[in-house]
């Protein structure tokens, strides 16, 4: 008989010939002493690669398992964590000693004045293309995501419960319907005016480039433009975000104001609350109750029936303050027609920024004290503020890790997809309040609201804890899946991300980031999750 | 955890008990990073398919009926991900190309040494490794399939797509490679 071929010998030595060829093979090998040399060989062959792919490679003991690594994990990891707390520190220390030129202080944005300075810029663009673009706009998209994330919550539920689908229909319908219901008055256009001889009898939401308030409002008036000017009456409390607010008429209540300057030239019934870059209260000026105020430049010439409390860069009194005047930051001048009724309390940097001139009336006592700058980073409190912070965001962590196993550490991995997930976590960040905003405006929509706000702030914090163990994760060279594993990479994690987010400027942009990809991989891990599980 | 039962601490798994997903990971993560590291090639892609895979068997642990050896099944879970990884990576061509039997492989064979059946050193074992992580996807793939995880060639000709006669074409063709191989580096 003829000899076969080696590729018939391979799949008989590997037992996979069948039945009837392997028959006559073997017929034939008690005959062919060649041919058996051949199959004890391949039978060899096949022992030898058996043996050889049961030795795992080399890397799989350093990589994985590691039975040295388990038995002394805290130790490393323990060492690992204090090297990183002690580089932090002093990275950290380094930064601080750093000082910007005062100069440029407008330029950084996380600066006060630079933060102000672009806060109303962005006012101002929006201001002066006319607020309502931006109302329409948000109009437009928030109808959208909205539709687009019922429409499409529906198709995902339905496809899963198809009967449900019938109710979901008819939800997306009653909410639709349900939209414009705000009971306030509206107003919006380039210019709102309330003419001299005119009346609102209820609360008034005004928005244009400039609304002014000529005649009487007889509930609040929340105001929102380039320019907000009172010089009629508003029986309510005023609510302000401008780029000026201008009081010459009467405000019966607060005022409430966000804006870069606030003149009060008439008469104020209550308290101001404002944050403002320039806060003036002129010598026609009367407020009723006190002032609270941070503000770049405060001026007060008026008079101020109660206490003032301003934390600002540099405050002129001229004018009449019924009780207490606290200030603290940069420096305070009181000319001498200056009244203060009760204590003057001023925190500054140096005792020569108090300037209290000779004819001052100061009715109760002086407390002027010089406080030395000193970094956060001295003060224990900080650290055990940060521990807290830390040890809250693992405990978190680890009761998302035991309730919900896979979901957690699929989101972790779902980090590792970087711009998907930024880009997905900064349209979950920016869609998210528009959809609430929309949805707040229909009756049926404010549950849900309330929800959805309360899912997209808890999912805000444990963004942090995703992006943390995925961190960690990647640093520590880990292929794990324990939870205490899991864990560990987690504080390694949290502890870059919080040193890396006191880094004076890129901090802040480090901690957005932080938030957008953790989100990203949320919505994406949550995509996953709604599709039928994978077969394997 | 590690003095239990594989059966207990597979019961408790299906319960989504985190522990014992960790005994199995301390228990195979070693065998299932192998066969990825033979299979994908690179230890950074073998390191976080070891993580999937184990990630994967969280959520399909409740498919396993027993009717296999626990470790068969993770392996066979395993390598399934591993053929989907290198599909998704090389979608355009066909991982594993369609094999004719050739010339070499209808010959009537000789016996003669080879150099496979003949080393067993550490060292002389460590070349073969590398060798095998060397040979071309398509020979790697159904060789460690075949040695690795023990399958049969039905059933690797089912995971790749593949004929029956292909694979082992295939497997012919790879141990020929690594005999070529570990020869001319012998010489």
């Amino acid at each position: 008989m003829d000899c076969f071929s080696e590729l018939t010998y391979t799949i008989f030595a590997d037992g996979e010939l069948a039945a009837e060829e392997a028959r006559q093979v073997r017929s034939h090998l008690t005959a062919c002493a060649r041919c058996r040399e051949l199959v004890e060989t391949l039978r060899a062959e096949n022992r030898v690669l058996k043996e050889v792919l049961g030795e795992l490679p080399q890397e799989a003991g350093e990589r994985v398992g590691l039975p040295w690594f388990r038995r002394s994990w805290v130790w490393g990891d323990l060492a690992l964590v204090t090297a990183m707390l002690a580089l932090g520190a002093a990275v950290l220390q380094w930064f601080d000693e750093r000082r910007v030129p005062a100069g440029l202080e407008w330029l950084n944005p996380f600066s006060s004045a630079g933060g102000m300075n672009l806060i109303f810029n962005l006012t101002y663009y929006f201001g002066h293309g006319g607020a309502a673009v931006l109302t329409h706009y948000a109009d437009i998209m928030g109808w959208l995501a909205l539709l687009g994330l019922l429409a499409s919550s529906a198709v995902l539920l339905g496809r899963r419960w198809g009967r449900s689908r019938s109710g979901l229909c008819l939800l997306t319908v009653v909410l639709a319907l349900s939209l414009p219901s705000i009971a306030l008055e509206r107003r919006h256009s380039e210019f709102v005016t309330v003419a001299a001889n005119e009346t609102v009898d209820d609360s008034l939401v005004a928005a244009g480039n400039t609304v002014r308030i000529e005649g009487v409002v007889n509930g609040d008036l929340l105001a929102f433009g380039r320019t907000v000017e009172v010089s009629g009456t508003v029986k309510g409390d005023l609510v302000s975000w401008a780029q000026r607010t201008e009081v010459r008429g009467i405000v019966e209540g607060h005022i409430y104001t966000f804006s870069q300057s606030l003149d009060v030239g008439g008469q104020v019934g209550r308290s101001i609350y404002a944050w403002v870059q320039s806060l003036r209260v002129d010598d026609k000026g009367h407020v009723g109750d006190g002032i609270v105020a941070g503000a770049a430049d405060v001026g007060l010439e008026g008079n101020v029936m109660r206490s003032v409390t301003v934390f600002a860069g540099s405050a002129d009194v001229s004018g009449s303050i019924g009780r207490d005047l606290t200030m603290a930051g940069g420096n305070l001048t009181l000319a001498n027609s200056a009244r203060v009724g009760g204590n003057l309390t001023a925190r500054v940097r140096r005792q020569e920024e108090v300037r209290i001139a000779e004819g001052t009336t100061i009715g109760g006592k002086r407390d002027i004290k010089v406080q030395v700058q000193t970094t956060r980073f001295a003060h224990p409190k900080f650290y055990f503020f940060q521990a807290v912070w830390l040890l809250a965001a693992m405990l978190v962590g680890w009761l998302g890790l035991v309730l919900f196993p896979g979901f957690f550490q699929g989101t972790t991995q779902a980090v590792g997809a970087g711009w998907r997930s930024v880009g997905l976590g900064f349209a979950v960040l920016v869609g998210t309040p528009v959809v609430m905003i929309v949805g707040a405006a229909t009756l049926v929509g404010i549950p849900l609201v309330l929800m959805l706000l309360a899912l997209y702030l808890a999912a805000i914090y444990l963004a942090k804890v995703w992006v943390g163990a995925f961190l960690g994760k990647i640093l520590l060279k880990r292929g794990t899946a324990t939870t205490r594993d899991w864990l560990l990479d987690l504080l390694v994690g949290l502890l870059i991300i919080t040193v890396a987010g006191f880094i004076p400027y890129v901090g802040g942009l480090i901690r957005f980031a932080v938030v957008c990809l953790g989100l990203g991989a949320l919505a994406w891990e949550l995509y996953r999750a709604s599709r039928p599980a994978a077969t394997i | 955890m590690e003095e239990l039962e594989l059966e207990t601490v597979l019961e408790l798994a299906r319960g989504h008990d985190a522990e014992a997903f960790a005994e199995l990971y301390r228990r195979y993560a070693r065998r299932v990073f192998g066969l990825c590291r033979y299979l994908l090639g690179s230890a950074e892609t073998a390191e976080d398919a070891t993580s999937e895979v184990f990630l994967k068997l969280q959520r399909s642990i409740g498919t396993y009926d027993g009717s296999v050896p626990f470790p068969s099944w993770l392996l066979r879970v395993a390598s399934n991900h591993c053929i989907d990884a290198l599909r998704r990576k090389q979608r355009e061509r066909r991982v594993i190309g369609e094999a004719e039997a050739d010339k070499a492989s209808i010959e009537v064979a000789g016996p003669g040494p080879s150099p496979l059946s003949e080393i067993i050193s550490a060292e002389q074992q460590a070349a073969i490794r590398q060798a095998i992580t060397r040979l071309p996807e398509n020979y790697r793939v159904p060789l460690v399939l075949r040695y690795y995880t023990d399958l049969g060639y039905d059933e690797i000709a089912k995971r790749l797509g593949l004929k029956r006669d292909h694979v082992a074409v295939l497997l012919f063709r790879a141990k020929r490679e690594l005999r070529q191989v570990l020869a001319s580096g012998k010489e």
